[in-house]
């Protein structure tokens, strides 16, 4: 078990090593000066004093593998620099930024879960019954229907017509805390909403597999009952690629909040996220890609752990 | 046409519907979407405008088909360049492997460490906003999803014979990846193609939205959406309208996956559900318990013309016919045939457990349970079963690597087959435990006891498997061919571990399923030999042995390797299957010594002597 920890944990490391090189790589092989493309504003060429200004600031001017360097070193240590903007580091914002768009998705997480691994189960037992049927429907809507059209419609008809939730904004959780909740309750719900149709259909797949497995019929044949099988034999292997999905859709959510936040006007780090594209800030979008990308693999590698703990045949097979 | 066909019918037809229109919006009667007429802004639907209209009085109609042309233009467009390379490195990658393959699958994947949206927005951010830096970001985005598409096929197709002829005849190999290769891996590209342009939508749109994707003046839907939300208060059914059009195309464009999908792959159907689970009782629940005590010591168990039929279909499809088999205390009968004879399912209707589309068509299977009485099996609903199950009659199952749960310690799956029928808890189950892993011989049992399956050895989880089926113990043991997956040493342990369960429980009835007529030797008191689906011949193991009334018997043990014979006589032809079973005697077609009025009707079942039955007209002339 500590052998595949450690080995999962190395792939990771060599994994975040990749993506830093890759927005290394994107930002200085691609065609063009990106001092100047940054500058430019649709087709109008950019001031060659401010490009050659920027050019100085952004350390353009030394050789790539000193860049290089410099940018390793630089996530090494944390500093991504100072944003364009109003000069503050970066890292400061992302640190007061990054546990409210965390929170959003833990909520989202929640819901989707407690809704939809019962949901998604029972829809396995009926199979092809009606209910199967309405809930497979539910979620190809769910599924189909864009965040940011979710959370305009949600807002239009809690906030806007029955006036029982506020449409947005943000107040700190130590300023008021039951404030604070029902604020984040409509971000987090929307994004529950395509999660849940997730969690929904792969706890159904998952659960109709484990279903035909040759333990569940042991587990008839020791007269165990329906409840004990189902929860101890079925749910409880049919949820180990459940919490997979799960796992890896939250990392993706690290990055996909952005549009939420904008909705909900949410402070979180997506948001600022796009004001900085916006801006075109390059050392806060750096900065920001950059926490993003390595808490994505971060919960890759905690996914496939928590795998291990769930079914210890795993870290047998692939280590 | 297929049903899988048909189902493609609808999400295609609104497809080319809704293509159809924004391919003709110059040439349709519209408004222009830049009209403005700013002293109706927000007018509701009216005969000029049908949607109403917007914020600056634009028409809404107008702009949702242009904006669909923008939003399809994107995602169709990104779609096809990334179907285009992502084919080209995936071909490439799958084809040659080694070095190409890190070049083109593995580099693509590296886009796959960012999430999508990120992505998306890092590459704005240095092009800015626009119809084709979008283009290109979704390019992107999207190329590692052909490309490993294409690379799963290539490998497979590669591998084929066709392939590999082409190339030992020195075809240049990109003659092979073009002519051969590619129209195989079409199909999934196909699904792809529609999974990606639905889920490019939804990243154009929600960028539009954003302000950073498509720029206005250009209608889009996303931007509809984004304009929209400022008006909420005046005109709520603005934002009704985009959200209808982006949420239905993509939907649609779903739909059109899943049912791809499902038609270019029958396997894909699903089976299922579990009968069982569900709390309706499929006979009259007052099954089973009569009063009546005809004799003093009944038969453990007395399956009289039992039927197991297919429920499914128009017709049921009978698999096991009339088996008729007597059991009494004590004593071992080996139901043996070939596979697909029924004796598996047999011995799964005694259990209750028969796969959800079979079913018992006829007959009775009467057991006598320690309480005293009798209880039809045949009529018991899943809750009936479950007060039989492990107490009065268990089960061991073939293949006990599958059979245990993987992720349960052995202790914990023991317990709770223990607390099914008992109060036994602490330290009272722990040593029951211990003492029921010593009886099935597995060595140091109280570290055994903390292993998961998977940390035993195969004949270590078939003794575990015979301790859970034993932990109560059953009156009636049913062992399905338990040393089937196990090699030859293992085997003869793990019979001589059934014969001293037989030693140590003398009350205990033991059904022992097998096709090995030297296990039925060494451990049956009666033999039952089943044939497709009925029992040709039934009697005391000796006597059957020695002298066979069927001439399926007689082949059988003709093709048992007596001592160091070097060869096998196996029986010609092969089992009927049930939906073309022969008129007559069922093993006529296969047997040497059958006359025309073997095929002519059934044979009736025979009694050669007492104890025994025959299902052959000419028993007497057997050899």
């Amino acid at each position: 078990m500590l052998r595949y920890i450690a080995y999962r944990t190395l792939v990771a490391l060599f994994l975040v090593w990749i993506v830093v090189t890759a927005v290394f790589l994107l930002l200085h092989l691609i065609p063009g000066d990106p001092a100047e493309l940054l500058l430019s504003q649709g087709g109008i060429a950019a001031d060659p004093e401010a490009v050659a200004a920027l050019r100085e600031k952004m350390g353009l001017n030394a050789p790539l593998w000193q860049q290089y360097i410099a940018h390793m070193g630089g996530f090494l240590s944390g500093d991504f620099g100072e944003s364009f903007r109003d000069g503050t580091p970066v890292i400061g914002q992302i640190a007061l930024r990054l546990p409210r768009t965390l929170e959003v998705i833990a909520g989202a997480a929640l819901l989707a879960t407690i809704f939809g691994v019962p949901l998604g189960t029972y829809a396995a037992i009926r199979a092809d019954g009606k209910a199967d049927a309405l809930i497979s429907l539910l979620s190809s809507v769910a599924l189909s229907t864009p965040v940011f059209v979710v959370g305009s419609v949600v807002i239009l008809i809690f906030a806007q017509e029955l006036k029982i939730l506020p449409a947005g904004g943000f107040v700190p959780f130590s300023q008021n805390p039951l404030e604070h909740l029902k604020l984040l309750l409509l971000p987090a719900g929307t994004v529950a909403i395509a999660l849940w149709a997730v969690i929904t259909r792969m706890s159904r797949a998952s659960v109709l597999e484990v279903l035909q497995r040759d333990y569940v019929r042991t587990a008839r044949a020791k007269g165990l009952g329906r409840s004990r099988i189902l929860r101890r034999h079925v749910v409880r292997n049919a949820l180990i690629p459940v919490l997979t999905v799960l796992g890896l859709e939250m990392g993706t959510l690290i990055g996909g909040t952005v549009l939420v936040e904008f909705v909900f006007n949410w402070p979180g780090l997506s948001g600022y996220l796009v004001a900085a594209v916006d801006a075109r800030d390059y050392p806060e979008v750096v900065g920001i890609v950059m926490t993003i990308s390595v808490l994505f693999v971060f919960l890759n590698l905690v996914v496939d752990v928590v795998n291990a703990l769930l079914d210890p045949r795993i870290s047998l097979v692939k280590s | 046409m297929s049903r899988a066909t048909r189902k493609l019918l609808l999400p295609g037809a609104i497809i080319s519907v809704i293509v159809a229109l924004v391919l003709a919006a110059p040439i349709l009667p519209l408004p222009d979407v830049r009209g403005m007429d700013v002293t109706n802004r927000f007018a509701g639907p009216s005969a000029g405008h049908w949607l109403g209209q917007d914020e600056f009085g634009r028409d809404v109609l107008a702009r949702l088909i242009w904006g669909g042309r923008a939003s399809l233009f994107i995602a169709v467009g990104s779609a096809l360049a990334a179907a285009f390379i992502g084919t080209v490195l995936g071909l490439l990658g799958g084809y040659f492997r080694g070095a190409v393959e890190f070049l083109t699958v593995r580099a693509s994947e590296v886009v796959l460490c960012l999430p999508p949206l990120l992505l998306a927005l890092l590459v704005v951010t240095i092009l800015g906003a626009g119809t084709w830096p979008l283009i290109l970001a979704l390019t992107i985005l999207y190329t590692p999803n052909y490309a490993r598409v294409v690379y799963a096929a290539t490998l497979q197709i590669r591998a084929l014979d066709f392939v590999t002829a082409q190339r030992a005849m020195g075809t240049h190999p990109l003659t092979i990846l073009w002519r051969t290769i590619l129209p195989n891996v079409t199909p999934p590209l196909l699904v792809q193609m529609s999974l990606v342009v639905a889920s490019a939508m939804v990243i154009e749109s929600g960028l539009s939205f954003l302000g950073l994707g498509v720029v206005p003046p250009t209608p889009s839907w996303g931007l509809m959406i984004r304009a929209a939300r400022g008006a909420m208060e005046v005109a709520p059914l603005l934002l009704v309208w985009p959200s209808l059009a982006l949420a239905g195309t993509i939907l649609t464009f779903n739909l059109l996956c899943d049912r791809l999908q499902s038609a270019l792959d029958p396997r894909h159907v699903t089976a299922g559900g579990a009968l069982w689970l569900r709390r309706s009782p499929r006979r009259s629940g007052a099954a089973g318990v009569t009063g009546n005590h005809r004799a003093a010591n009944p038969p453990l168990l007395e399956i009289r013309d039992l039927s197991i039929s297919v429920e499914a279909g128009r017709q049921p499809l009978e698999l096991v016919h009339d088996v008729s088999i007597t059991l009494n205390p004590g004593e071992t009968l080996a139901l043996v045939g070939e596979s697909g004879s029924g004796k598996t399912l047999t011995s799964l209707a005694l259990m209750g457990l028969l796969p959800d589309m079979l079913g018992v068509s006829g007959g009775r299977m009467i057991c006598a349970p320690r309480q005293g009485g009798r209880i039809d099996l045949a009529q018991l609903d899943e809750d009936g079963f479950r007060g039989l199950r492990g107490g009065e009659i268990s089960m061991v199952f073939q293949d006990a690597a599958a059979a245990l749960n993987p992720v349960l310690r052995i202790a914990e799956q023991l317990a709770e087959a223990i607390r099914a029928r008992s109060d036994l808890r602490g330290p009272a189950l722990h040593s029951r435990m211990v003492e029921l892993l010593r009886q099935v011989g597995i060595p140091d049992p109280e570290r055994r006891l903390a292993a998961y399956p998977h940390e035993l050895s195969g004949g270590q989880r078939q003794r575990a498997m015979i301790a859970v089926a034993i932990a109560n113990n059953p009156r009636l043991l049913i062992a399905d061919e338990p040393t089937t997956a196990l090699d030859p040493t293992i085997q003869a342990q793990i019979l001589r571990l059934f014969q001293q369960l037989k030693r140590d429980t003398p009350e205990m009835g033991l059904i022992f399923v097998t096709h090995d007529l030297a296990v039925v030797a060494e451990i049956a008191d009666r033999v039952a030999v089943m044939y497709a689906g009925e029992v040709v011949e039934q009697g005391p193991v000796a006597e059957v042995f020695a002298r066979p009334r069927h001439p399926y018997t007689a082949a059988l043990i003709a093709s048992v390797p007596e001592g160091r014979a070097e060869r096998l006589t196996a029986i010609p032809g092969t089992v009927p299957q049930p939906h073309a079973m022969p008129p007559g005697c069922r093993f006529a077609p296969r047997c040497t010594q059958t006359r025309p009025a073997c095929s002519a009707r059934a044979p009736e079942v025979s009694i050669p002597a007492g104890g025994r039955m025959t299902r052959c007209i000419r028993w007497k002339e057997v050899t």
